[in-house]
């Protein structure tokens, strides 16, 4: 008997134990075994590369590269098509696109990969990461390439309100790509069934005033996740600032930084606009509006072509404008700009280089613009007479341009994402529960942020 | 014994050895390692930090509850699950079309991926749009919160690992109650033995090693919750679903602290190991064996 109780434990045990850190490492050690495998496959890799790239100073062979980019729909159309055209402008580098899910999977996976020595040559960076990919060494400088290069590449043709999250520390690190900044989209049709001015509302007051009276129709102004990148905006908006001017200390749990959370907080609780929150909250954002249950949104401007099409087909009339003042108008750009991994032989780095600038052209950025809704990076783009007719036809797009005046950088610390994730989950808890006041929540988020900021 | 023979055993165990030293005993110690570092896994600075991890760990509020909400999780999803499974096995434990068909309905979510699962409850769940609210609706109750407030969020995972785990577990009972001789069934019934005493003296302790081993399985996976949490809820709203695996997940990869996260995983390799241990310890004097 005993014996066979030590059969069934010693297994049972086992895999115990065993489970338990398989699970736990997730995130750890398989990476490590797969830096184990990998690196001798790379090492292989590499060297078939650099084969590939002797062969093709003979004539032969092509560079293959790796490119990975985030997200699917009319966003990932644009990527493929660009890199499409890209392959066939030329006929030494091969450029294979592929698809690694939103920002956060898209830099979880770039970070393991390139621990394994496995990373893709390019890849799509969200801006307020640029910070962390940089300084941990990850990505390729291109202060000297842009130099090089510069009257091909044309640095100051970029719109300047664009280039803060380019550089840091002072040294260039990626080309603006995608790049974007949140606008309210307006249910025209909602309004003026309503009786109110479908040019409102340019306020924070103007929107709790539609909101009342959106709210007597049965409706809801507005359904928002409680984001951060839309906080960043209303803070802005306020007249503060998310971070202390050394990146050392949090600056939210100023006065500017609260009014936006108890403006929120207020108009949630009446029944003014909705704050699901959750994981779904964004697509139940979306949703609202698009049924028409909810009158206004927040979004990227990368959703422009997306809401126009839902708008058609749900019969109704849509306009874009500035997200509502309070002190000022203010929004905080976003999107991805396009980096080179380290670690890339010289005659990648150039293939890759050739790369980002092909993807970042004029002709280039007005293809995405019109495709999917991200900003035309480059001024130049915006004096041609195909995006000012573009312009006059869909007044829609041009409100982010216009917008970029009031824009600012997202904040690129490295410890930035982590403190992102502490806010949102205060900001939840201030408007979910009544006895939470923003002031409370915030502050105790400000100490939890200063511990990492200050580091 | 020539040479060969000596070493044959060893050949024959080493392909399972290798993989287990590759993929199981190295990640181990590779994480130990990592745990007193400072580190975010690609930067050429890695600095040694003692135990410090540690004791951020063991500071941290979000950790604490992190560490209860994982408990939570647990006990309510094996409780309900193992309790839950034991009742329809005795009530399918039978022959005839309908026993058959109900088992084969309930083990099917077993079969399915968990991440369609857990997209497709996360549809059957949306407060707004949701099946779930509107069959509740029909019924004139208000609608719930599910996965968007902190006070629903978790008992709504359980509800989906129960779920998806019931079926496995009603299978694994029903092979432990026909395992039961029928004989013993007999001597019971010829001493007039009631339902509730025939349960109690004789399923009970005869089925004692089934259900040791489903509440250790269970345990282990309850712990292990990832895919649902990562897929419906990223640990919120306001942390309430975040669990072990998630935390270290997002503190590896998300906020690249990956020694912070290789303690945390130290943790979760002491307490299950542990648990184990005080199971054996406890329950294998207690189960029954023949």
């Amino acid at each position: 008997m005993k014996k066979k109780i030590a059969s069934v434990t010693l297994p049972v045990a086992m895999s115990v134990l065993l489970a338990a850190c398989g699970g736990g490492n997730a995130g750890n050690t398989n990476n490590a075994e797969n830096a184990g495998n990998a690196g001798a496959a790379n090492a292989a890799e590499t060297a078939s590369a650099a084969g590939n790239a002797a062969k093709t100073e003979a004539g032969g062979e092509k560079i293959a590269l790796k490119y990975w980019y985030a997200f699917g729909g009319k966003i990932e159309e644009a990527k493929k098509e660009l890199v499409k055209r890209f392959n066939e402008s030329q006929d030494r580098i091969e450029i294979v696109a592929e698809h690694q899910g939103g920002y956060e999977d898209l830099h979880a996976k770039v970070q393991a990969a390139f621990a394994a020595g496995n990373a893709p040559a390019i890849t799509d960076l969200e801006i307020a990461s640029t910070g962390v990919f940089a300084r941990s060494g990850m990505i390729q400088e291109l202060t000297e390439l842009a130099e090089r290069d510069k009257d091909k590449l044309k640095l100051d043709d970029f719109n300047p309100g664009l280039m803060g999250n380019a550089y840091v520390d002072e040294k260039l690190y990626g080309l603006p790509f995608m790049r974007s900044t949140p606008i309210l989209y307006k249910n025209v049709t909602m309004l003026k069934e309503a009786g109110l001015d479908p040019a409102g509302p340019k306020t924070w007051d103007e929107l709790e005033q539609y909101s009342r009276t959106l709210k007597e129709k049965g409706k809801v102004g507005m359904t928002m996740p409680a984001d951060i990148w839309y906080y960043e905006g209303l803070v802005a908006q306020s007249g503060g600032t998310m971070l202390s001017e050394d990146g050392k200390s949090a600056a939210f749990n100023s006065p500017e930084g609260v009014a936006p959370v108890e403006f929120w907080k207020k108009l949630a609780s009446e029944g003014l606009i909705k704050i699901p929150v959750g994981d779904e909250a964004g697509a139940t954002a979306d949703k609202d509006w698009s049924n028409q249950l909810a009158a206004f949104k927040f979004g990227s401007t990368a959703g422009v072509s997306g809401s126009l099409e839902i708008a058609k087909g749900n019969n109704f009339e849509m306009e874009t404008s500035f997200m509502p003042a309070n002190k000022s108008y203010g929004v905080p750009t976003g999107g991805c700009q396009l980096v080179i991994t380290s670690k890339l032989d010289d005659a990648q780095k150039e293939a890759a280089w050739e790369f980002v600038q092909f993807m970042t052209t004029a002709e280039s950025t007005i293809y995405q613009h019109k495709h999917v809704g991200y900003l035309p990076t480059r001024l130049s783009a915006l004096e041609t007479d195909e995006l000012k007719e573009h312009f006059k036809q869909f007044p829609q797009y041009k409100v982010a341009v216009d917008q970029l005046e009031h824009a600012r950088p997202r904040p690129m610390e490295t410890a930035y994402p982590e403190v992102a994730s502490i806010l949102k989950t205060a900001i939840e808890e201030a408007i979910l529960d009544s006895k939470v006041t923003p002031q409370d929540a915030l502050n105790e988020a400000a100490e939890k942020a200063n511990k990492l900021l200050s580091k | 014994m020539t040479a060969w023979e000596k070493l044959r055993p060893y050949g024959m165990v080493a392909p399972s050895i290798i993989i287990f030293s590759m993929f199981f005993i190295y990640p181990i110690f590779y994480m130990i390692y990592l745990s007193f570092y400072d580190w975010n896994f690609v930067s050429p600075d890695k600095t040694f930090v003692g135990l410090q991890n540690f004791k951020d760990l063991l500071t941290d509020e979000d950790f604490r509850q992190v560490l209860s909400n994982t408990t939570l999780y647990t006990l309510m999803t094996v409780a309900l699950t193992t309790g839950l499974s034991l009742f329809l096995a005795l009530w399918l434990n039978r022959k005839g079309v309908f026993h058959a068909f109900v088992q084969g309905a309930i083990f099917s979510p077993h079969i399915i991926s968990l991440v369609s699962i857990s997209l497709l409850w996360s549809w059957l769940m949306d407060p707004e749009y949701g099946l779930l609210n509107w069959v509740i609706g029909l019924f004139g109750f208000e609608k719930m919160q599910w996965l968007s407030h902190p006070e629903t969020s978790l008992v709504s995972l359980v509800i989906v690992a129960v779920w998806k785990g019931i079926g496995y577990n009603t299978l694994v009972f029903i092979a432990g109650l026909q395992s039961i001789p029928a004989d013993i069934y007999e001597a019971a019934a010829l001493d007039q033995s009631k339902p509730w005493t025939t349960f109690r003296r004789i399923i009970l302790p005869m089925l004692s090693p089934t259900i040791f081993f489903l509440v250790i399985i269970n345990m282990i996976g309850s712990f292990q919750v990832f895919e649902t949490i990562a897929i419906m809820t990223q640990g919120g709203p306001v942390n309430s679903t975040n669990t072990l695996v998630y935390y270290i997940y997002e503190n590896g990869f998300r906020f690249f602290k990956i020694g912070y996260a290789s303690a945390a995983g130290v943790i979760l390799l002491a307490i299950v190991g542990l648990l184990t241990i005080v199971y054996f310890r406890l329950l294998s004097s207690r189960v029954h064996y023949r």
